[in-house]
Parts: structure tokens; sequence; C-alpha cells
């Protein structure tokens, strides 16, 4: 049974134009740790929740009547996480999180929950969760440790391109069209900051294929009005070592699908 | 290992032949080599519809070499091609303008950089290495490097695609620093036309050189790659120039006698000079010496009679083998380079790089050592 809650402490985003984002309990919460105050600590989403946060502001600043925000929600995808609602209410108010609103689902009805909710990005430590949304037409993304060090003053989002990647057997037209979408709203937002000093970058990096398949990818996202910052073609150099000058906060790949770290 | 041939400057410079083979050569074994065994690539070839080019192909994901096997030389757009008039637009009209001309003018290429030949000749040793060791990753290995919002990256790709050169890695960092991504890819030189950039690099370890535009360029070969370096504060460390400055010539000659058998400390461009003679190696192995495709030069001030040989001695010690070591005993290097007809000259003097350029040779300048307080470039552009 799943509930819905809204955090009283902050204010509420604009149904139409919000970007949802939900995040993980257990990305945003260190669950192991949970001190005797009954107030849980902050796990690897916190950079990125500061940084969603610092995009709102400039947001603002650009334009105080501004409606199309980032709204983050909390879900819960286990029924355990579920029964500790109160809990998981008083360490976000307590850690000041600019969370809107609780979900509290568990592992059966979670991916409900997100199309009810109008999710549009969600973000998850576990494999299995992103994969089983990306799957329910819902982009997704991993976090990790490396998220924990994130800058927290720019919006660092990667998107990988890897021609050898399979599309995935369930990679639907729903799937690509929602992961579009999704894009071509970060386009918009980041239209409304300027080439220097933007809250919010957009890197595409091309792992495999030559600079041709890069020269599309600049063109298909700009055909979705996603205006790149900075490109990287690796030509099958390892990955490794460009994502960890990128520090990204998190990483999209084509069709949104599970991507290894 | 004996250093061979050395020539003995005495006011006689001796011809060098240089004939650039026809176009139709070089290209022909290029694009031979093309013919892949289809089995072998992933992906379909495909043709570039550029008119009046012969189609280019373009090779499966595992024909990238690894990047600690390769060569790599960092290149950035701003030498590789001519980008002036796009700079004027940008110092002028501010960035906004700038990026919506480029994108206006996507489908214009760039004209070719002082660093085009340089890069061309490259791929023409690339060519030749393919055919002695087809299943090598020790080939020199193309990243184009720009600050250059990604924007701009479609202009440079169709750019590339033009002048048929094959650079399929690329960082377009959409301003910030690239030193980062030079030492992912395991950079062995770096060529921008920014000196700061360069002057980072250098500090980080990365071999680097700063360009210039050219009014003039003298042609070069296009099947032999020609790289010629100046001594100190290039190969060598700057020990010996600092005593030099310092107390003058008469106590420079002293220190080097004195220290005749004490080897030089290296400089930031010894890596380099490494790198080449590895795959100069792999001709040798060939039977290839006395048609090898790189050739390598010491251009010095120093006299072979006497300060030279410190130098000498300690190339051999670090058992790097220059092809010509030319000893212009404090001669000016402008009339020797311009028989030489390097594709690139490194040096660390301005005064010396705006001479080999005003004789049309690429020159490209090491912001490195003591002779760095003493510099300003008079003629040449340079800089952001």
């Amino acid at each position: 049974m799943v509930s819905t809650v809204q955090n009283s402490d902050v204010k509420q985003k604009d149904e139409d134009q919000a970007v949802v984002v939900a995040v993980t309990f257990a990305a945003v919460f260190d669950a192991e740790a949970e001190d005797d105050r009954d107030v849980y600590r902050l796990g690897v989403a916190l950079p990125l929740l500061q940084v969603l946060q610092r995009v709102n502001e400039r947001l603002l600043e650009e334009n105080p009547v501004e409606h199309q925000l980032f709204d983050i929600i909390l879900i819960t995808t286990e029924t355990r996480q579920q029964q500790q609602s109160s809990s998981i209410i008083n360490s976000t108010r307590h850690h000041g999180l600019e969370v809107g609103r609780f979900c509290f689902s568990s592992e059966d009805d979670f991916i409900e929950s997100l199309a009810h909710n109008n999710v549009q990005l969600f973000l998850t430590t576990d494999g299995n969760e992103a994969l089983q949304a990306t799957q329910q037409g819902v982009p997704s993304a991993l976090l990790d440790k490396n998220s924990a060090s994130c800058p927290s003053d720019q919006l660092r989002v990667v998107l990988c391109q890897d021609a050898t990647i399979q599309p995935n057997a369930d990679s639907s037209g729903a799937s690509k069209k929602s992961a579009q979408s999704f894009l071509t709203l970060l386009g918009q937002i980041r239209q409304k900051f300027g080439m220097f000093n933007s809250p919010l970058c957009f890197t595409i990096v091309t792992s495999c294929g030559g600079k041709d398949s890069c020269c599309s990818a600049l063109k298909s996202l700009r055909s979705l009005g996603v205006s790149v910052d900075e490109a990287y073609c690796l030509g099958g150099a390892p990955r490794g070592p460009i994502l960890s000058i990128l520090r990204p906060h998190f990483l999209l790949s084509d069709g949104f699908s599970q991507l290894e770290g | 290992m004996s250093l061979d041939p050395i020539q003995v400057m005495s006011g006689q410079v001796k011809e060098l032949k240089v004939s650039p083979s026809s176009n139709g050569d070089t290209r022909g074994s290029w694009e031979e080599k093309e013919e892949f065994d289809p089995n072998q690539l992933d992906l379909t070839t495909k043709s570039k519809p550029v008119t009046g080019r012969r189609a280019r192909k373009v090779e499966g994901a595992m024909f990238f070499p690894k990047p600690e096997n390769a060569v790599t030389v960092a290149v950035s757009s701003r030498v590789l091609f001519r980008t002036e008039r796009e700079q004027k637009v940008f110092e002028q009209k501010g960035v906004e303008e700038y990026l919506r001309y480029q994108i206006e003018h996507e489908n214009e290429p760039f004209a070719p950089g002082p660093a085009f030949p340089f890069v061309k000749a490259l791929e023409a040793v690339n060519a030749r290495l393919r055919e002695l060791y087809p299943q090598s990753e020790e080939l020199f290995d193309i990243v184009l490097v720009t600050y250059n919002h990604a924007h701009v990256g479609i202009r440079l790709i169709n750019t590339i695609n033009h002048h048929n050169l094959f650079i399929e890695r690329f960082c377009m960092t959409g301003g910030s620093s690239p030193i980062g991504y030079l030492k992912a890819w395991h950079t062995n030189l770096y060529l921008s036309a920014d000196a700061e950039k360069v002057r980072e690099a250098l500090a980080e370890g990365i071999a680097a050189a700063t360009m210039f535009m050219m009014e003039k360029v003298s042609e070069v070969s296009e099947s032999q790659l020609r790289v010629a370096f100046d001594g100190d504060a290039v190969l060598f460390s700057d020990e010996s120039e600092r005593i030099f400055k310092t107390h003058g010539l008469d106590k420079f000659f002293e220190h080097e006698r004195e220290n005749e058998d004490i080897l030089l400390d290296h400089g930031p461009l010894k890596g380099f000079l490494e790198a080449l003679g590895k795959l100069q190696k792999k001709f040798y192995a060939k039977g290839q010496r006395l048609n090898c495709p790189i050739r390598t030069y010491l251009v010095t001030a120093r006299s072979a009679a006497s300060s030279g040989i410190r130098a000498l001695k300690t190339l051999r010690a670090w058992g790097l083998e220059i092809d010509e070591a030319l000893f212009l005993a404090g001669a000016p290097k402008g009339p020797m380079l311009e028989k030489i007809r390097p594709h690139i000259y490194f040096d660390d003097q301005m005064f010396h790089i705006e001479g080999a350029a005003e004789m049309g040779t690429v020159a490209a300048h090491v912001p490195y050592g003591i002779a760095q307080k003493h510099n300003s470039p008079q003629t040449l552009s340079g800089g952001k």
C-alpha cells in the first residue's frame, strides 16, 4: 500500500512544469548507520541533492517565478524501509534536505509509484531497480560511492554513447521516448544559463565509435534542443580515466540502460 | 650505441636532398592499406559524401591503439587548423556570437594550421608502420584537444573529414583545463597556441610546446617525418644555459669542459625523442634503416669540438640515437633549418623560434628554463 506524504518544510513545486527526480532511500541515507536519536546519516546522494538545489536557486535567480525546477521525491523500494516512514521524514527534516515529498512503497509497487508521480528520472544505488524502472519506461541512472565525491556547485550530467552496447531487448519505443523527453527537459534548463558559469554541464562521451558517431550524437542531441558543453570521443580507449576526471553526478547511456560504473 | 652521422659545421652546409614525394605516391600507400580484410572489421565501411575525394573507410574499433601503447600526440584545434577569424569574432563580439558564427559556418572546413604538415607526416609514418607490423599498437595516435564548447565540435569533425585526417579521438573541454585529460591519454607531446596551457603541461611532466601562426611555410616532405630539437633546455636541462646566462660564455665553456663526463640532466622533450627512437628501431629491425620515414636532428648552438661533446656523450649514455647533430657554434639557426626542412623544430628561446619562422620553418616554443626570464615574442602572434 503506497502512501505519499508531502514535506511541509519544503515549498511544493509546480505539478505540470517541475522536473521530478526520484531518489531511493538507500541513496539518500546510509541505511546502516542510524544513531540513537533515530536520525539516519546521509548517503552517497548528498552532493547530488545539494547540486539539484543549487540549480534551482540559480534558476530562480534568473527568473524569480520560474516553474521548471527540479522536484525531488524520496522513494522507498522495500517493505522494511516502507515501515520506517516516520524516521525517514524525521531524518530528512533534520538534515534540511530539499525533498518535496516522500513516497513509501515496497519492492512490489515502487515502479507504479514512479509512474504515478510523473517521475522523469529515477536515481538508485541498486542495479536491478534501475533496470526494472528503465524497462517500464522511466529513465534511470545508478549512483555509487563515486557520486559521494562529486562537486556540489555544478550538476554534471554525462551521456555515454556506446556503439557496441546492444539495445535492451525491452528497449521499447516508450523507453526511448521518455529518455529523449528527459534530455529535452535538461536541454531546456541548460538554455536558461549562458556558456560560462552554468550550474549545469552536459557532457557526451562516445566510447567505441569514431568521430562520426560522436558527430551524429551531437547532431541528434542538438535536434532535441540539448546544447552539449563538453564532448569526448574515446575511440576505444578505456572510459575509466576520463570519467574520473569528469566526475559526473550520474551517467546516462543510450536508452538509459544500466551502465557499469 | 654510436651516433651517426655527425655533421661538423664549418660554414659549409651539406646540401640535403629534400624531395617530397608526389601526392599520388603517399596517398596510394595510405589508402591501399585501408583495404582491410572485411571479415576483420566490426563496423561496415562508410563513404564520405565529400565531392571530388576518394571515399575513406572507417576502421573498426579494434584498430584504435591503446593510449599507453601508442605515441600520443595531442594537438589543439588552433594549431592544427587556422581559426584566426573565429578568434576575432570571439574577442570582439563575445562568446554567444562566436558560437552562432561557428554553427552558421559549420560546413565550411577550416584551413590547415602550423601543425597540419606535422600531423600529416605522422600519418605517413603510421601507414609505413602498419605495412610492416599490421597488428601492432605502437603507432602515432593523434588526439584533438580543444577548449571549445562542443557546439563547435561538428565543424571540427567536418574539417577533419574534409582534409582526410585520421583523428578518431578528441576532447572538447568546454572551457575547463585539458591537462587531466592529457594525462589520462598518456600524452607524449602536446601542441597548443596557448603558452599558459603549455606551461601547465610541462609542469605536469608532459612534453609540450607553443605554436604560432606562420606567414610563409616552406614545403616539407610528405613521406619522411623530420623532427628537429634544440639541445639545452629542450632535450637537456637548462643547467648549462644558466651558467651561460649568469656568468657568460667563458665560464660556460669552462664548466662544460670540467663536467664533460658528467651527464646532463634530461629536458622536457627527451621523452618524445625517445618515443621517436623506439619507432625508428622498428623500421631498422625490418631492414629499413636507409629508408626510415622518421629522421631526427639536434640543432644546437654548442660547438662540436668543445661543449658539444658533453651533449653527445649524454645522448649516448641515454641510449638515444639522433640521426644528425648540427653544432652551429653560435651561428643563426634559421638557414640550417631551412636546409633541413623539419616538420617541427623545438627550441626554448623565442629568438630562435622567430629566426626559424622568418625562413619558413615551423618552430614550436618550449617555455622551460632560465631563458624564459629573457623571452618576449616580438613578431609572432601567439597567446590565447
